[in-house]
């Protein structure tokens, strides 16, 4: 999983940000004032135009004051009663032939079939939901309005803002409904989806035998189901577990007719999968690098990759990554520490690609500077290797001798613990990224997990309703939905459009290739590349120029709208890890900041404007 | 001298008070959206309706009758001048409170039932749950929808979309009750029923505004009337004033034989009476019909007692017609 930004501590940023919101607000509703004086003063005069502003100031303050949640509500239930009419519920079968078409043609032999599935079933239920809410939300008020239906309304004690609070808690409702409901049935559809179980036949067991005789375990494989089988090593006392495939792997026990450890196993017990819906708490620390003199670096080596997000050390030489972690207590970690890491594996030469690339991991006092003796491990792409630091550790000194240290008596200094990531085969490359190390600090449960995946979708849904609303106080229904995904996909691609921006204003066109809309259209007329500089006509520079005026509003768009992926937290769910409560409440204020700021538009607009005109 | 100052005071301020609903050089013109002027739908207009009155805005289509009424409830807004109600401005949403609304053509959520519908708009007027049951059930029995009351609205008629309108109109129980073109649609009885609550509503206090181009529906109820025409007031005052026709002097007697007939003509020629015409009133097609249904229903199956007496008649029918002696 890709974590490109710590997540910040909900409690270190809200305070200023609260601040630079109201502040923002401030300034627009100011700036809104200033544009309706000015629009105003050329149909009407300086002077009533203040008055007009004025008034309505104050009649939008009243406003605030005079809501009723009696009124949102019975116009809430009005929306509901609407979606139920207009047969919403429709969607429901629409999804369950979803789950129907999913069963048959998802591959659960994929190297991951439960990212696959939850993959999938979360961008269905989140596309369904926002799509059904989406659609209410642009068509209601301007059908009401078309029908003359909203006449008999507003001509009750009803305010604007209440109107369009009402639309939007109805829809919402309506939304989170779907929701919980494609929710649960993805969820039960996930889990008995990946669920398997394998047999293991007597004969394709071995006994290992020791030295002396005795029987040292067994080792075998399991049975191929589902696209996959798995490599077993039991104890002498018949527990243990499979390798880890497709991303899981199973607990074994074997089942003796007398004395587990003198007996020979007449049957196995294999257990469900263990890792494919999963909810690791990390702990994280920080990464710094050694180049490959084993000298102090901030970043590793680049291997060309367009994407800078992984770093990596060459094999053979001193170049290590380290990771420093920070509140290790013994109370949590008492049977030492659950090592987990994802490496990513650069070959500069194929070598034995049916192995996997050999490296060292070493725990490391940051004080003392004592450090064990490696463990070492094979790095797999595409899974997560896991290491045990025991509790006892092997040192050896320099004179070559070994002595055996405590964990926590000896390595861990004032709760931190360095851990050092070491590459050894020359020519070959490790890429790791500050997230791909971590503790296993604990599990949680994968039904809150993914029950907090779906609170990612319901903000995105709030934010889909709340669009939908606002722009349906002035426009058509048809324009109202075109002006709400406009709004998304300028969401949605926000980071690409202000590099494009940033391209098109310093000219470098490395930050963007390609250029802007109308230059990308002459490209694909003429079938030039976008590496290609273009000739520098006049043409052409006339192109540049619209290019950067169209690209303007947008990079103002793109600073503003909400982008809905950034929300989404499926990528935490599918790696298998907690979504943390900070990313959570992060998102929830974002979604909650966006939601007021479409409110008050919404409101504003729908009072602006004359219904019955 | 000072008495007299603090009863004119006293007196005036009764009269604001009284004021229910007041126009001052309210004017419309729609624009297009450079904000350029598109028709002039009202021009500038000074009205004052009291506490208690049915007030009619008559005139043809398009002759700004519905825009003033739209901008008396704020549902658009002045061009220039101001509108009040009770006082405060027609944009000011806390007058609804007191206000009941019948649109031209009773627009109303058609998924929704007649329950639903005033259970909805009750809602709006943060009545009580049992007291919104109440007044809906009253109301629904009152307009008649009772056997209907489950049907959704898309499946009304257009007389019973109507009366639904008129119920959720009047769910708050409203000081000041606007009804736009309200026997539109509606039979001849419902007709009379509309008229028969309007003028009930005028007995419990209220303050009734209608606008209507059925020019007897006007006659029938009003109090005042505003005739409008292409946007402009042309005539405004009381029905009666209006209509009355001076220098003709009319007398109905009852029961009085065709021999007098000589004698009171020449009576009256004495006086300098010219013109002199002597026949029979004739009733309205509305009071015909609704007699012909009335008895109809009392004796069903046979033919109405009225058109029974055929051309014999003389309240009825073109044989009433006057006669000039």
């Amino acid at each position: 999983m890709v974590l490109e930004e710590e997540i910040p501590k909900f409690s270190a940023w809200i305070g200023p940000a609260l601040l630079w919101y109201l502040f923002a607000g401030s300034l627009i509703v100011v700036i809104v004032a200033a544009l309706a004086w000015l629009v105003q003063s050329t149909l009407y005069g300086p002077l009533v135009a203040g008055d007009r502003v004025y008034r309505g100031l104050l009649a939008g303050l009243g406003d605030c004051a005079g809501i009723s949640l009696r009124r949102i509500w019975a116009l809430s239930r009005l929306a509901i009663q609407e979606s139920l009419r207009r047969n919403v519920l429709v969607v429901l079968g629409l999804f369950a032939l979803i789950v129907l078409f999913a069963g048959w043609f998802l591959d659960p032999t994929s190297v991951n079939p439960g990212k696959l599935y939850l993959g999938f079933m979360l961008t269905a239920t989140s596309l369904l939901v926002c799509l059904v809410t989406l659609v209410l939300s642009v068509f209601s008020l301007p059908a009401d309005i078309r029908s003359k239906a909203i006449q008999t309304v507003v001509t009750k004690p009803v305010r604007s803002a209440e109107i369009v609070l009402g639309r939007m808690i109805g829809f919402s409702i309506v939304g989170t409904v779907l929701l919980a409901l494609m929710g649960t049935t993805g969820w039960a559809f996930i889990v008995r989806s990946v669920n398997h179980r394998h047999e293991i036949a007597a004969e394709d067991v071995l006994e290992n035998r020791a030295d002396d005789g005795t029987t040292a375990g067994w080792e075998g494989r399991t049975s191929f189901d589902r696209g996959h089988r798995h490599r077993i090593d039991l104890k002498p006392d018949g527990s243990g577990r499979t390798d880890s495939t497709q991303g899981h792997r199973h607990d074994v026990r074997a089942v003796t007719a007398g004395d587990a450890t003198t007996s020979r196993p007449i049957a196995y017990a294999v257990g469900s999968p263990v890792g494919l819906l999963e909810s690791r708490k990390p702990l994280r620390g920080t990464l710094r690098f050694l180049d490959r003199g084993g000298r102090p670096s901030t970043k590793g080596i680049s291997v060309g990759a367009e994407w800078s997000y992984r770093q990596y050390i060459e094999g053979g030489t001193l170049a290590a990554a380290i990771w420093t972690f920070d509140g290790i207590a013994e109370r949590e970690f008492a049977n030492g520490l659950p090592l987990e890491m994802i490496v990513r594996v650069f070959r500069t030469h194929k070598g034995e690609i049916e192995k996997g690339i050999t490296g060292s991991v070493r725990v490391r006092n940051p004080i003392s500077g004592l450090q064990s003796d490696p463990f070492y491990f094979t790095a797999k792409e595409f899974t997560i290797d896991a290491i045990n630091i025991p509790r006892t550790l092997a040192v050896t000194s320099v004179d070559g001798g070994t002595r055996q240290v405590d964990l926590f008596t000896d390595i861990v200094a004032a709760g931190r613990v360095e851990v050092i990531l070491q590459c050894l085969q020359p020519a070959q490359y490790y890429g790791i990224a500050q997230a791909d190390f971590y503790l296993r600090a604990g599990n949680g449960s994968f039904a809150i997990n993914y029950a907090k995946s779906c609170l990612g979708i319901w903000f995105s849904m709030l934010l889909v309703t709340a669009i939908g609303v606002m722009f349906s106080t002035f426009l058509a229904g048809p324009v109202a939905l075109l002006a709400t995904l406009s709004i998304l996909l300028i969401g949605q691609f926000r980071e690409f459009i202000q590099r494009l921006f940033e391209s098109q204003v310093t000219g470098d066109a490395t930050i963007a290739p390609g250029g802007g809309p109308i230059e990308s259209l002459y490209r694909i007329v003429t079938q030039t590349s976008i590496t290609l500089d273009l000739d520098p006509t006049v043409a052409v520079q006339s192109i540049k120029t619209i290019d950067t005026f169209l690209l303007a509003p947008m990079r103002l768009g793109a600073g503003i709208f909400p982008s809905l992926s950034a929300l989404g937290t499926a990528d935490f769910l599918a790696g298998g890890f907690d979504i943390p409560l900070d990313l959570l409440a992060e998102n929830g204020m974002e979604t909650l900041g966006y939601l007021l700021a479409f409110f008050v538009a919404g409101a504003f607009c729908l009072k602006a404007r004359e219904v019955a005109s | 001298m000072h008495a007299g100052t603090s009863e004119k005071k006293d007196s005036h301020a009764s009269n604001l008070r009284d004021v229910v609903v007041e126009a001052r050089n309210l004017s419309k013109t729609y624009r297009d959206f450079w904000g350029r002027s598109k028709k002039v739908a009202l021009k500038p207009l000074d009205l004052e309706i009291r506490r208690g009155e049915i007030f009619g805005l008559l005139g043809p289509n398009g002759s700004g009758k519905t825009t003033t009424l739209k901008l008396l409830l704020g549902l658009i807004f002045p061009t220039s001048g101001e509108a009040l109600v009770f006082g405060r401005d027609a944009t000011d949403v806390s007058k609804n409170e007191r206000i009941g609304y019948l649109p031209e053509e009773s627009y109303l959520y058609k998924f929704l039932d007649a329950e639903e519908t005033l259970d909805f708009y009750g809602r709006l007027f943060g009545l009580p749950p049992q007291e919104r049951k109440r007044r809906g059930d009253a109301l629904i029995k009152m307009v008649g929808l009772d056997r209907d009351k489950k049907r959704q609205l898309k499946e009304y008629s257009k007389g019973m979309t109507r009366r639904i309108g008129v119920a959720q109109a009047l769910i708050n129980d409203p000081e000041l009750v606007l009804l736009d073109e309200p026997t539109s649609g509606l039979d001849p009885i419902g007709t009379r029923e509309m008229k028969d609550l309007i003028i009930d509503l005028k007995q419990r206090g209220k303050t009734v505004i209608l606008c209507s181009h059925l020019l007897a529906d006007v006659e029938d109820v009003c109090d005042r009337i505003a005739v409008l025409h292409q946007g402009e007031l042309k005539e405004l005052g009381r029905v009666a004033d209006l209509l009355r026709v001076t220098g003709v002097t009319q007398i109905r007697v009852n029961g009085l034989p065709t021999q007098a007939h000589d004698e009171i003509r020449a009576l009256l020629t004495r006086y300098g009476g010219e013109d002199i015409e002597f026949g029979n009133p004739t009733t309205t097609l509305e009071e015909l019909f609704l007699e012909v249904v009335r008895d109809t229903e009392a004796r069903p199956g046979r033919r109405a007692r009225s058109i029974a007496v055929g051309a014999g008649s003389q309240t009825n029918g073109p044989a009433d017609a006057p006669r000039h002696d």
